[in-house]
C-alpha cells in the first residue's frame, strides 16, 4: 500500500501517516475516517481556558485489540518532543499489530522515553513489555509509575498481589478442569490476570511483563510507587517543559489494607474447595423422595426441589474470578496532566471502588456521599481529554462523572467488541449506551480505536463481533496513520 | 360394692410441651470442650420423617450427587429416650435432627421477642388454599463451601466440602466441613429467612447498608444465643475473668502462656465472641466479634467500609458494645464484693460461685439485648433501612414497652451507635428524645374502625379478609395524612397483630402494617433510554387494640407511623448503589445470600 506522509501543520515533528485507499467494504463503510489532517477550527466560544488553542500535546492511541497502548507526547522547550508511555498491552482478541506498534514507537520516540506508566498489571495493559521485551531493551527510560500495589518495599501489598495471582491461577486450572466450560468471558478474565494463555505461541506471563518494567530498560530509571493524593516526581524532562500531574487514584483503601494484615482474606479466600469430591456419606444412608411424606412436597415437588437448588447455586469460581478481575482493575493509576491549562484524565481500568473517593469524596452511597464533589466537578468540568476506563465498560465510568465533563471534551477509547459481555445481559464492552453518552457529550468527539484499519482486522470474525457494535466513523479531530507497515496502527490527536 | 365404673380410664398424660434434641453448642471442632453438646429444648410438635412438622420441612436432597438421604424420624421412640440422636459426623439423620432442632430453636426466640407468629415470604407459585407455609432446611444440598438462604428455593441451602490444608485450622487436611453442623451458620441463615419474611422488600439493595444490615442482623441473632449456653458462657468467664469480651481465654496450663510446653498451656480463642469457628478457620472468614470489637470505634469506619460483611461487623460490635457496657455496669457490685474479700482486682480464675452469678446476668442480658433487637424489626420503615433507621427503630421499640429505662440499656446503645458514627438521617439532636420516633398523638389520625386483632396464634382467614379491605381503604382515603402520594396505588404488603407483656406485666396488642408504594424513576434523567428502577416509599404503621372504657371497646388507634418518604436524596442514594452494582433497566434485583456468603 502506498503511503504518504505529512507533516503536521504545526511545529511538531510527528509524521502521521494516512491511508489513501480504502480497500475493504469494511472500510469503505467508514470511509469517513480518511480524513484530512486540516485543524478544524473550534466552533466552542473561547473561554478562558484557552479552549480551542492548542498547545501541542499529541495522544497517540494504538490498535492492537481489546488492551491499551497510549504514547503522548509534549513538546519541549527545544529539540524534539517529551513522551510519555501509558501501557503497552494487548489480551483478548489480540489483532498482532502490537509488535508493528512497538516499533513505531522506536522510530517516532528514537528509544527516547520520559516517562513510562503502568496504570495496573493486566496481561491487556502490559503483556507488550513481555512480548517486545528485545525492543523494550532499547529504551532509555527516565522514570516509570506504578500504583502503590506495587512496591516491593510494601510487604503487604507483596503478598496481595501474589495472592492475587495464585487466585487467579488456581481458577484458571479449575476452569480447564470443568466438563462445562464457563462462559469464555470469565476464563479470559483469570488469563488476563494471570498473562498465561493456556495455548502455546500467546502472550508471555505478566511476571515477564512485570520483569521489562522493573529492568529491562536500556538505563535502570527510577520507579515511583503512587497512591491518590500524592505529589507524583515527574522526570526533569517534563517538568521543564510544563507539565504537570495529579494522581487521582488508586485510593489507600483502609478495608483492603485491613484484609491485607488480617489473615481473613476475605476479598481473596483462594478456594476452601480444591476441587476434589468429600467423602460421601456410607451407601446405608441413601435413599429415595418415597422415605419422605407428602407434606414435604407440598410447595414444591420433588422435581422442582432439585431444580431450585440448582438454580440457586451461585457459581463461585465465576464470582471470584470477577472479584480478581475488579481488584486487579481497581488498582489503576488515574492521572491529571496538564499543560498550559489544557488537562488529561487517563483512568486505566479504575472501576467504581478506584473513583468514587475522586468523583464523590469517600465511598459512594455512605452518608455525604451520593453526589460528586466540588473538586471532581471542577476537573471533570474542565478536562480537554479523557481517555475512556476499562475498554468503554460500563462498571468504569459513572454516569456522574460523564454528566459532570466539559460539553466539548473529547474522549478517546481503545476497545474491541467481542472480547466480553453480550448486549443482551447489558455487558458489552464497550457498553452501547454508554458510548452513546459518550458521543453526545463529547459532540461526537469520541475516538474508539477499532475505526482504525489495522492489517488483520478485517476478518469475519472481528466484522462479526462489530456488527450490533459498530465503531463508527472517526470523527474529524482525529487523524488515524501508521508509519511503517501496512495499513493504519493508531488514532491520533492534538491539543 | 359401689364400683365406679371406670367409663373414660384415667385422665390422659398430657403431651409434652418440649422437644429435647442434642445438638452441636458450636461445631464439630470444640468437641471436647465446653460441654460443646447441647440439649435444645424446642417447642413440642408431631413431626414426620425429615423432620416434617409444622413451620420446617427438612428435605435431606444431596443436589450434588442427585441422591435423598434416608430421612430421620425424631417421634422414633428409641430417638426419644435418648434426648434425640447422639451427635455424628459420620449420620447424616444427626445433621436432619441438628438443623431441624437449631432453625426451631431460633425461630422459637424471634417469636417470643416479637409476640407474634413469623411468616414466610409467600412462595411464587400458586398452590392450593390451606397449603401450609413451610420453610425448607436442605442440610447438603450442594458440595460447595456455602450455605445461604434463597427465597427461589424457598429454603436454606447449606453446602458441605473438603477441606485443604489449613496448618492452624483444627480440621484434618482433607476432611469434610459440613456447614449443616454450625450451630451459628443454622441460626444466622434461618435470621436471614425471618427478616425476609417480616419486611417483605428488605431484600432490595436498595443503598450500602441493606447488604450489611441483614448480615449484621443475622450474626446478632447467632452471636446472642452463645450467651444463653450456660456451659460455655461459665468457662468463657472464668478463663476471662469476667471479662467476657476478650478475644482469648486464659491457658488452664501452669500460667505459663508465653513458653508454652503442653496443650493446655496454649491459650485459647474465646468462642462465645467468634462466629461460625470451622467454617472460618478453613475459609479464612467470618472472624465474628473478635476484629468487630477488637479494634477501637471510629465514626469514619461508616463512611469507608462497603463491602457488607465488614460494614455489617460495624453494626454487631455497636450493639455488643451496648451489650457488654450493660453486662459489666450490673455486674459491677459482684467485682466489688468479690474484691472486699480479698479477691484480684485482675482475676484469672473466678470461684464457680461468682462465676454463676455473672453467668446468670449475661444471659439476661444477652436476652434483654436480642429481643431489643429483635423487637426493633417491626418498627423499621417497611423499605430502604439504613443502620440510622434501625438505632431509630431499636430506642423506639425499648421506649415503647419500657419506657422508664432503669438500667439506662437506650443510653449505652446511644453511645456505642455514636462512637461509630451512626445516626438516623434526619435527627436534629442526639438525644433519646430527638433520636426516638414520636408517638401520633390523640386525635391526629382517624381511627382505623373495625379491625380485628386475632389471637397470638395469628389471624383466620376470614379476620385477613376483614382487615385486608379495611386498611387499604384507610390507606386511600388517608394518604395524604400519611404522608404518602395519593397519585400512587398503596399496597399493603402485610398486616400482623401482635401481643406483647408491658413493664408493668400487662398485655399490649398491636397490628403491625407496612403500607409501601412504588414510583419509577429514570436512571439517568439525562439519557432516557437507560430505563428505570422503582424507587419505594412507604410507612410502617403500630395500630393499638384499645381498651375498653365503661363497657365499650374503643376504635383501633394508630400510635405510630414509620416513614421511609420519597425525595431526592434517596433518588441520589440508589441510584448511586444501584449504578455501582450494575443494575440495569427494571432494577429487579435481590439481594444473593449464596454470592455474599460464598467469597
Amino acid at each position: 500500500m502506498k503511503k504518504t506522509l505529512q507533516k503536521h501543520s504545526r511545529k511538531s515533528t510527528h509524521k502521521t501517516v494516512r491511508t489513501r485507499a480504502a480497500r475493504t467494504v469494511r472500510a469503505q463503510r467508514n470511509g469517513a475516517r480518511r480524513t484530512t489532517a486540516t485543524k478544524v477550527p473550534s466552533t466552542q466560544p473561547q473561554t478562558a481556558r484557552t479552549a480551542g488553542t492548542k498547545v501541542g500535546i499529541h495522544i497517540r492511541m494504538y490498535r492492537v485489540g481489546f488492551g491499551d497502548f497510549f504514547l503522548l507526547s509534549f513538546p519541549a522547550p527545544s529539540g524534539p518532543p517529551l513522551y510519555v508511555l501509558v501501557d503497552c498491552g494487548v489480551h483478548a482478541v489480540d489483532l498482532n499489530s502490537l509488535d508493528d506498534a512497538v516499533a513505531d514507537m522506536a522510530k517516532l520516540t528514537s528509544g527516547q522515553l520520559a516517562l513510562v506508566i503502568m496504570t495496573h498489571r493486566h496481561a491487556d495493559h502490559i503483556s507488550g513489555f513481555g512480548r517486545c521485551a528485545k525492543a523494550f531493551a532499547g529504551f532509555n527510560v527516565e522514570r516509570v509509575w506504578m500504583s502503590w500495589f506495587e512496591d516491593p518495599k510494601n510487604a503487604a501489598a507483596a503478598s496481595y498481589q501474589s495472592t492475587l495471582t495464585a487466585v487467579a491461577t488456581n481458577l484458571q486450572a479449575a476452569f480447564a478442569l470443568r466438563a462445562d466450560a464457563p462462559d469464555s468471558d470469565y476464563v479470559r478474565m483469570v488469563q488476563n490476570a494471570t498473562g498465561e494463555l493456556s495455548a502455546a505461541g500467546g502472550p508471555t506471563g505478566n511476571q515477564a511483563a512485570l520483569n521489562v518494567l522493573r529492568g529491562g530498560f536500556k538505563n535502570r530509571p527510577p520507579i515511583d510507587y503512587y497512591q491518590a493524593g500524592d505529589t507524583a516526581t515527574l522526570p526533569d524532562s517534563l517538568v521543564q517543559a510544563g507539565v504537570t500531574a495529579k494522581i487521582l487514584g488508586p485510593p489507600i483503601d483502609p478495608d483492603l489494607v485491613a484484609e491485607m494484615d488480617g489473615k481473613g482474606h476475605q476479598y481473596l479466600s483462594t478456594n476452601s474447595d480444591d476441587g476434589a469430591a468429600p467423602k460421601r456419606f456410607s451407601q446405608v444412608f441413601n435413599s429415595s423422595k418415597a422415605a419422605y411424606p407428602q407434606e414435604a412436597f407440598e410447595l414444591y415437588t420433588p422435581d422442582e426441589i432439585s431444580k431450585n437448588i440448582a438454580a440457586a447455586q451461585p457459581d463461585l469460581a465465576i464470582a471470584k474470578a470477577t472479584q480478581v478481575d475488579n481488584t486487579i482493575n481497581n488498582q489503576s493509576l488515574v492521572i491529571l496532566f496538564g499543560l498550559q491549562g489544557k488537562t488529561l484524565l487517563l483512568a486505566g481500568d479504575a472501576q467504581w471502588g478506584n473513583w468514587q473517593n475522586f468523583l464523590f469524596g469517600g465511598a459512594l452511597g455512605t452518608a455525604g456521599h451520593n453526589g460528586l464533589t466540588d473538586e471532581a466537578k471542577q476537573i471533570l468540568g474542565n478536562i480537554d481529554v479523557y481517555k475512556v476506563g476499562h475498554h468503554g465498560s460500563t462498571n468504569a465510568t459513572p454516569i456522574d462523572a460523564v454528566n459532570a465533563m466539559r460539553a466539548d471534551a473529547i474522549a478517546m477509547c481503545s476497545t474491541q467488541p467481542g472480547a466480553y459481555g453480550k448486549p443482551e445481559n447489558n455487558s458489552e464492552v464497550p457498553r452501547i449506551p454508554l458510548i452513546a453518552a459518550l458521543n453526545k457529550k463529547t459532540e461526537n468527539q469520541l475516538a474508539r480505536s477499532d475505526s482504525v484499519m489495522v492489517p488483520g482486522a478485517d476478518t469475519p470474525q472481528i466484522q462479526q463481533f462489530e456488527k450490533n457494535n459498530p465503531p463508527g466513523p472517526l470523527p474529524p479531530v482525529f487523524q488515524a496513520g501508521s508509519s511503517g507497515a501496512a495499513g493504519q496502527l493508531y488514532v491520533e490527536l492534538e491539543i | 360394692m359401689a364400683a365406679v365404673a371406670n367409663l373414660h380410664g384415667p385422665p390422659p398424660i398430657s403431651p409434652a410441651p418440649r422437644r429435647p434434641l442434642k445438638v452441636y453448642a458450636f461445631d464439630p471442632t470444640l468437641a471436647g470442650l465446653f460441654g460443646n453438646v447441647l440439649v435444645a429444648m424446642t417447642r413440642y410438635e408431631p413431626l414426620q420423617p425429615g423432620p416434617v412438622g409444622e413451620r420446617f420441612a427438612v428435605v435431606d436432597y444431596d443436589g450434588s450427587n442427585k441422591t435423598y438421604y434416608a430421612p430421620v424420624d425424631l417421634d422414633d421412640p428409641n430417638i426419644l429416650l435418648r434426648g434425640g440422636l447422639d451427635p455424628a459426623e459420620a449420620d447424616p439423620r444427626f445433621h436432619q435432627q441438628m438443623v431441624y432442632a437449631v432453625a426451631t430453636e431460633t425461630l422459637e426466640r424471634f417469636e417470643r421477642a416479637l409476640g407474634r407468629r413469623v411468616h414466610w415470604r409467600r412462595i411464587d407459585k400458586r398452590v392450593p388454599k390451606g397449603t401450609v407455609n413451610r420453610l425448607y432446611l436442605f442440610p447438603h444440598a450442594m458440595v460447595q463451601a456455602n450455605a445461604f438462604y434463597s427465597p427461589d428455593a424457598h429454603g436454606i441451602l447449606f453446602g458441605y466440602f473438603r477441606t485443604t490444608d489449613y496448618a492452624d485450622a483444627e480440621v484434618l487436611p482433607g476432611q469434610t466441613i459440613f456447614t449443616c453442623l454450625s450451630h451459628d451458620i443454622i441460626a444466622h441463615e434461618t435470621t436471614h429467612a425471618i427478616v425476609d419474611g417480616i419486611r417483605t422488600y428488605f431484600m432490595e439493595p436498595t443503598n450500602i447498608d441493606v447488604p450489611a444490615f441483614h448480615e449484621a442482623f443475622a450474626d446478632l441473632a447467632a452471636l446472642f444465643r452463645h450467651f444463653s449456653h450456660k456451659e460455655a458462657l461459665i468457662t468463657a468467664i472464668q478463663q476471662t475473668g469476667g471479662r467476657l469480651y476478650s478475644p482469648m481465654l486464659a491457658s488452664e496450663g501452669a500460667a505459663n502462656s508465653d513458653h508454652p510446653t503442653i496443650q493446655l498451656d496454649l491459650q485459647q480463642d474465646n468462642p462465645l465472641i467468634e462466629l461460625a469457628r470451622q467454617f472460618g478457620q478453613v475459609s479464612g472468614m467470618r472472624e465474628g466479634l473478635r476484629s468487630a470489637i477488637g479494634t477501637p470505634p471510629k465514626p469514619a469506619d461508616i463512611l469507608t467500609k462497603t463491602e457488607p460483611h465488614a460494614r455489617g461487623s460495624i453494626l454487631v460490635a455497636a450493639v455488643f458494645d451496648a451489650y457488654f457496657t450493660i453486662y459489666m455496669q450490673k455486674t459491677k457490685p459482684l467485682f466489688q464484693i468479690f474484691r472486699a474479700g480479698g479477691g484480684s482486682g485482675n482475676p484469672v480464675d473466678l470461684p464457680q460461685p461468682l462465676a454463676e452469678l455473672l453467668t446468670t446476668t449475661a444471659t439476661q442480658c444477652a436476652d434483654l439485648f436480642f429481643g431489643v433487637c429483635a423487637r426493633a424489626l417491626d418498627y423499621c420503615p417497611p423499605v430502604d433501612v439504613t443502620f440510622g433507621d434501625f438505632l431509630r427503630a431499636v430506642l423506639t421499640a425499648d421506649a415503647d414497652l419500657f419506657p422508664s429505662d432503669t438500667d439506662g440499656v437506650r443510653y449505652a446503645i446511644m453511645q456505642a451507635f455514636r462512637l461509630r458514627g451512626i445516626y438516623p438521617e434526619d435527627a436534629e439532636y442526639f438525644s433519646e428524645g430527638s433520636l426516638c420516633l414520636p408517638e401520633v398523638s390523640k386525635n391526629e389520625m382517624p381511627p382505623v374502625s373495625g379491625l380485628h386483632f386475632g389471637d397470638p396464634n395469628g389471624l383466620t382467614t376470614e379476620e385477613k379478609n376483614i382487615d385486608g379491605p379495611i386498611l387499604r381503604e384507610y390507606a386511600k382515603k388517608h394518604a395524604h395524612a400519611l404522608g404518602l402520594s395519593s397519585d400512587l396505588p398503596i399496597e399493603v404488603p402485610s398486616f400482623h397483630p401482635m401481643f406483647r407483656t408491658d413493664e408493668d406485666g400487662s398485655l399490649k396488642t398491636d397490628m403491625v402494617v407496612e403500607l409501601v408504594q412504588t414510583n419509577n424513576v429514570p436512571i439517568d434523567s439525562k439519557n432516557r433510554g437507560l430505563g428505570t428502577f422503582p424507587l419505594r416509599s412507604g410507612v410502617t404503621l403500630m395500630i393499638k387494640r384499645p381498651g375498653v372504657h365503661a363497657g365499650i371497646r374503643n376504635d383501633p388507634t394508630i400510635r405510630y407511623i414509620i416513614p421511609k418518604y420519597a425525595n431526592g436524596d434517596r433518588v441520589a442514594r440508589q441510584r448511586a448503589a444501584y449504578a455501582q452494582q450494575g443494575v440495569t433497566n427494571g432494577g429487579n434485583v435481590h439481594i444473593n445470600f449464596g454470592l455474599l456468603h460464598g467469597i
